[in-house]
């Protein structure tokens, strides 16, 4: 997980003209929304496409989307700068008993610079969790020592529960009712995906709007 | 009795081009997408279908809506609503939790999809045997049209 890598990525350009006040109104603006920007982000925020993921990490279809669809598009779109991925947290207590937690330690690894890592281990080793509800363990078990305690510690702080609940709630507000569910915008128009899309075809649809 | 042909052959008739509708203004890969996420075909046939069920839905929504070849139409709609149903409801014992595609996305396959689907495929198999036992008892067809 590159965090903030969207501002970071538009400051080159920017500074080559910082002669200009119009440059560093747009540095302070960008400054400004970084602190507003979905936190669980990969690649350029200026692609041309966003895709916004909806996942619960101890939902079987959302480790079939995440291994077979979203790493492929990670290494082919969202990486060379064609697509902008967005990861949202909507765990579904009801149907999984630890997906709460495994929500809260993803965020958590996000704030240390392991989300992707987290995030890969999560649906890699679901069964196992799922089954023993070690989380942390499971989690930590990619990350050094003193990213584990932080980890451990961030886990259980009021201001990870809140950015999960976020999360939930702006799922809510899209009217989702299972995970995962995908959202596709292009030029501010946004495409509902099937959740249990494979990368052949949306890497078409994809290229369908990159083409024009 | 004398209007239930015509009642059926409307309503299907609104009813496929409802969801022709729905399909066509967005782009087909959208559709195609709907038909994977069922997960039986392979992705030349996904292709295909994504491109060509709405126009057949267009087609057979204006067979039945002005009553031309009105026999083969109710068929090949039972066909079509029969083949949408069997993978719907596997698919929902599966618990895959997917959208139907029936009409756009964003509609999840549940027990109320299914019971709509069944009732729309009980109506086009009535269709279609009224219509052939009207043709097996040399009554022209435009007859139970009006």
């Amino acid at each position: 997980m590159e965090h903030g890598v969207a501002h970071r990525s538009r400051a080159p350009y920017i500074l080559r003209d910082m002669s200009k006040p119009l440059a560093v109104l747009i540095l302070l603006l960008a400054a400004l929304s970084a602190q507003t920007a979905p936190v669980k982000a990969r690649g350029f925020a200026n692609a041309p496409i966003v895709l916004e993921v909806y996942s619960d990490y101890e939902c079987p279809h959302c480790k079939a989307l995440y291994e077979k669809t979203l790493v492929p598009l990670i290494a082919n779109y969202v990486d060379k700068g064609k697509v902008y991925l967005i990861h949202r947290e909507f765990p579904i207590p009801a149907l999984h008993p630890h997906a709460v937690e495994a929500a809260c330690y993803a965020c958590a690894a996000n704030r240390v610079g392991k989300y992707e890592q987290a995030c890969e281990i999560l649906f890699r080793d679901q069964a196992s969790w799922a089954a023993t509800g070690k989380v942390g363990d499971t989690v930590c078990s990619i990350l050094t020592p003193a990213d584990a305690k932080k980890v451990r510690a961030l886990a259980k702080d009021p201001s990870i529960v809140a950015e999960v609940q976020q999360d939930v709630q702006a799922g809510r507000l899209a009217r989702i009712e299972s995970t995962p569910t995908v959202f596709l915008t292009y030029r501010q128009k946004q495409y509902p995906i099937p959740g249990a899309v494979s990368y052949d075809i949306l890497r078409r649809f994809i290229d369908h709007f990159l083409s024009n | 009795m004398r209007r239930l042909p015509l009642i059926l052959r409307l309503l299907l008739a609104a009813v496929f081009l409802y969801a022709a509708y729905t399909k066509l203004r967005q782009p087909w890969l959208l559709f195609a997408m709907s038909i994977d996420a069922y997960q039986l075909l392979p992705e030349w046939a996904v292709l295909a279908l994504g491109r060509t069920i709405p126009w057949l839905e267009l087609a057979l929504g204006i067979l039945l809506a002005t009553g031309i070849g009105l026999r083969y139409a109710a068929t090949g709609a039972s066909v079509l609503l029969a083949a949408f149903f069997a993978i719907m409801l596997q698919a929902y014992i599966k618990g895959m939790g997917i959208d139907c595609g029936c009409f756009g996305l964003g509609e999840k396959i549940s027990p109320f999809t299914l019971a709509r689907d069944g009732a729309l495929l009980t109506m086009s198999i009535t269709l279609a045997i009224v219509t052939f036992r009207a043709r097996d008892r040399r009554v022209p067809v435009q007859a139970i049209i009006a």
